[in-house]
Order: C-alpha cells, then structure tokens, then sequence
C-alpha cells in the first residue's frame, strides 16, 4: 500500500514541496535530492508506522531535514571533517500534520524554470520535472526524445539556472511583459502535452490538474493580465471537456461530435469569468482568442445545435494576424473545410510547407479526412497511413482507423 | 556575484581612434562607467583596439603557431568587456541593456569565477 499512496504523494505535491526547499534553500538540486531521499525513507517508514495524515506536510518537514543534512556533509566534506550521523525522522517529522505550512513557491520556481536564459526546449520539461513532478522517463515521452538526451538537457538547464545566478524571484511589473510570455510559452507547451495523451485518459492525466492549479495561482499574482487570464480560461474550458474526449471503444471523439452533456459545466463557468475578466482589460492578444475559439465550442448546449464553425473560422482568422504559424494555418483549414468546402480547405492545407509537416501526425490526418471528402480515396488511404505510421495516442489510431476503413468502403473496386 | 558583459559590436562603427565620431562614443562608455563606478558595482574592464591590431596564438597538439588577426572573424567583433558586480543575472541583463552600442551588436553576460569556492 505504501508504493502507491507515496506515488501518489509524490505526484499531487511534490511540484509544491520542491518549490518550498528550493526556494529556502537556493539550490534547485539540493531541494530535488532531498525530495527523492524523503520519499525513500517514506517508503521505509510509511508501510511500517501507518500513512501519516498529511503526506505532504511528512514529505516537506523530512525534506527540509535531509536538506539540512546534505549541506553540512558538503560544508564538513570541504573541511575534512568525518560526517555527523544521519538523523533520524523526529517525532515531530511524523506528527507534522499541516500543509498549510509549506510556502507555496511554485510560481517563484516557475519564473525560475522558464527564465528567458534557460535554453527554450528545456524550459517546459525542466517545469514538468520539477513543478509537475513528472519523471525524467515521462516528459521524454511526452517530448519524444531519448531519455538520456532529456536527462542531460535538464542537468544543463539545472546548472545554468545555478551558475549564472538566475535568481529565485517572481520578477518586478517592469520585466513582465517580457518574462510572462516566456512563462506562458512554456505551460503551454506543457499543457498541450498534458492535452494530447490518450485524450486524458492516461497517466498525464494528473498534472492537468496540476496545470488547474497553477494556472490559478498564476491569475492570483497577476490579475491584470489578460493572456494570463486568457490561458487560465483555455485550460478550464479544454479540461471541462475531458470527459467527452474519449467514446466507449477508447477512440478520440472530435470535438464536433462530443456531447456537451458530458462536459464539466463548472469549469465552463469559471472560463467564462477568466475570459470576461481578460476582455475587460481591452488588450488583445493571441492567447485570448486561442481562448475565445474553446469558448465558442464549449457554448454549445447539445448535439443538435450546428457546430460553431463560422465563428471558430473568423476567430482563427484573427488569431492569424497574431500567431501567423503553420499550426494555426492547419487548424484554420479544417474551419475552411465545413464552411466553404474540403477543396478550398485542402488548397490551403497543400500551400502548407509539407516538409515542416513531414513528421506531423495531425497534418496527414487533416489531409486524410480532406482527400476522403473529396473522393480522392487512394491519396486519403495514403495519408492516414502516414499519420498512423507516425505512432499516434492509442484514442486517436483507433479514431484514425476507423477513418482508414471509411475512406477504404468508399473506394471503388480497390 | 560578479559579472563580465562581453561587448561584440560591428568595429567599422567606431572610426578611426581620436576622431570626433570615436571621441563621441567614448565618451558615452565614460558615463556608463561612471554611471557604474557610482553605483558602486563596477570591478572592471577595458575597451580593445581593433581586431586589426590583433594576434592570436592557436595551440594545437601541443605546438604554438601564430595567426595575424582576432580568434574568429565574423560580422561583429569582440570589442571591450565590463566586469560589474550584481545581485544576480536579471540584475547584470538589466546593466547590459543600458550599455551604449553603435547600432545592432550583442552583450555576452557571462558569471566570472569566484576565486573564493
């Protein structure tokens, strides 16, 4: 019992742990290390003494303890002086049982994290790994590379973050606009590797809510600015739908065709307060009508209603003057698809640099679904046995063959 | 902590030494010097005579060979260095925005080593 309740500790407040020691202690390493020797002696003590009441408040208080530990073997270790014993758990380690004791920190290790001089690709995983919890191993797979060449990118952000002297702080107003592009940027992508994991379903599925959590404590500091605002209500509105994301055969269900019934109305709610509150502060930007586009969806009430896709059209017209990339391009066709027609859409989809997509699962998808629609069925086959070549989520292969085996009925004598 | 703020700047911009334009710009990282000596945080620095006047001494396999002309020719060149002491980095950025420059070119803010650890 004790391995999965201390998993489970360890994932819901690790992010908040580390930050605390990080944050008190300076050194991002030394709060990692002490974090991974509390949930050690957890797995010892734990099974043997019964769980404590707050796993979060044991973890932090044994911690902070070892923390201590360490720096006196390193300072001692530089004066060649043999090692004091290590001590044990204390009494009052294990009858600690209040959480609210522990600083949240988090987002002074989120600006840390996602500092402008930290290396872009290490900036989301070195977040995941340490405000999120995720294990080297997962954030390889989320990013798709070799877990050595995850493990080393965070090292080498580590010790940049360490050597150059990044300092532990939520920056002044006057660095905002600069630093909060960066932070947003980076939950972001973040986010949208939360996102598209088994539709939800799978193991990413808790730091979601973690990306809930954050994202509020973000809008608290800062609840005057409007992307911020803006991403908080992106979130919400795409977590409220998570439900629906997957039908009864474990297949991804697009977002047209999702029930709105499933939907977590309340989280809808509070989207819609977040967005209002960011539209209030009449400054524009690329993140509120990313947020505007969920909004869109999610007012829909029922099946029966048409889908918006007028509206999510014109909103990712306006979307293109901020954010003029090949992604939004690709999104925008498949507006253009149900609105003037697939042929349209696929003119716009082949203007597309195909070999920026050559690797990029959803542009064959797209294509697929387009070529099919236009009776085009051996190039439709083609393309969604590129798109499945490229090892989607186990929710979208099954979707996207059962798209293959469609496009196969409608082939003529093939 | 201290830091060195590596200035790379396109060298032509600053003319020949002594002449009104280069006087100009000198006198401008007269003030920012000043501006620093004043606060308290400059510990350093000099400004480099064109990479024309230079001579590097590549060593390879053990054997010194010389070369007329800087490490690496490129667009901009390494021109002068400030060694400043701040808080930390987002305290050093903030010095090398103010730095004056003659047009596009970069300030490196690199951590010096502590001789004390």
């Amino acid at each position: 019992m004790g391995r999965s309740l201390l998993d489970q500790a360890a994932r819901a407040h690790g992010g908040r742990v580390i930050a605390a020691l990080a944050a008190k202690f300076r050194d991002l390493d030394l709060a990692e290390e002490a974090f991974a020797e509390a949930c050690l002696n957890a797995a010892q003590a734990w099974p043997k003494d019964g769980e404590p009441r707050d796993p979060a408040a044991w973890l932090y208080s044994v911690a902070q303890r070892r923390a201590l530990d360490m720096l006196r073997r390193r300072g001692v270790r530089t004066r060649l002086v043999p090692d004091p014993p290590p001590q044990p758990p204390s009494a009052e380690d294990v009858m600690v049982d209040d959480a609210r004791l522990i600083p949240d920190e988090r987002l002074r290790l989120i600006f840390v994290c996602c500092h402008p001089a930290v290396a872009p690709d290490a900036r989301a995983a070195l977040t995941l790994r340490l405000v999120c919890g995720l294990s080297t191993q997962e954030i390889a797979r989320a990013f798709l590379v070799p877990e050595p060449t995850l493990a080393q990118r965070l090292v080498r952000a580590k010790r940049k973050i360490a050597q150059a002297g990044i300092a532990f702080e939520v920056p002044g107003p006057e660095a905002w606009p600069e630093r909060i592009g960066a932070v947003l940027s980076t939950l972001e992508i973040a986010y949208a590797k939360a996102h598209e994991d088994a539709a939800g379903a799978g193991q990413h599925a808790g730091y979601a809510q973690e990306m809930l959590d954050l994202t509020a404590v973000l809008t608290d500091l800062l609840p005057d600015e409007p992307e911020c605002l803006a991403f908080a209500a992106l979130v919400r509105y795409a977590e409220a739908r998570r439900p629906a994301r997957l039908d009864d055969t474990g297949a991804m269900t697009p977002l047209s065709e999702q029930d709105p019934a499933l939907w977590r109305r309340p989280l809808i709610v509070d989207a819609e307060k977040l967005l209002r509150r960011a539209a209030g502060r009449q400054r524009p930007g690329p993140r509120q009508l990313q947020a505007a586009i969920h909004a869109a969806w999610c007012a829909r009430a029922d099946l029966d209603e048409p889908p918006p896709w007028p509206t999510v059209l014109a909103l990712y017209d306006a979307l293109l003057r901020w954010r003029d990339d090949a992604v939004v391009r690709l999104n925008r066709a498949v507006a253009v698809a149900e609105v003037s027609g697939p042929a349209l859409a696929l003119a716009e989809v082949d203007w597309l640099d195909s070999t920026a997509f050559r690797d990029f699962g959803p542009f064959h998808a797209v294509r697929a679904d387009l070529l099919a629609r236009l009776g085009r069925s051996g190039e439709a086959l083609e393309a969604y046995d590129r798109a499945l070549a490229l090892g989607p989520a186990p929710a979208e292969r099954l979707w996207l063959e059962r798209r293959r085996g469609e496009a196969v009925v409608r082939t003529p004598l093939s | 902590m201290q830091y060195a703020l590596v200035i790379y700047e396109d060298e032509a911009l600053y003319g020949e030494e002594n002449t009104p334009a280069w006087r100009e710009i000198f006198a401008q990282h007269e003030a920012f010097a000043g501006e620093l000596a004043q606060k308290g945080v400059l510990r350093g620095g000099a400004g480099l005579k064109p990479t024309a006047t230079a001579t590097t001494v590549r060593r390879a396999a053990g054997q010194c060979s010389l070369h007329d002309g800087p490490y690496a020719e490129s667009k901009e060149q390494l021109g002068g260095f400030y060694v400043i002491e701040a808080p930390d980095l987002d305290a050093a950025l903030a010095w090398a925005r103010k730095l004056p420059m003659q047009g596009d070119g970069s300030v490196e803010v690199r951590p010096i080593i502590d001789g004390t650890t």
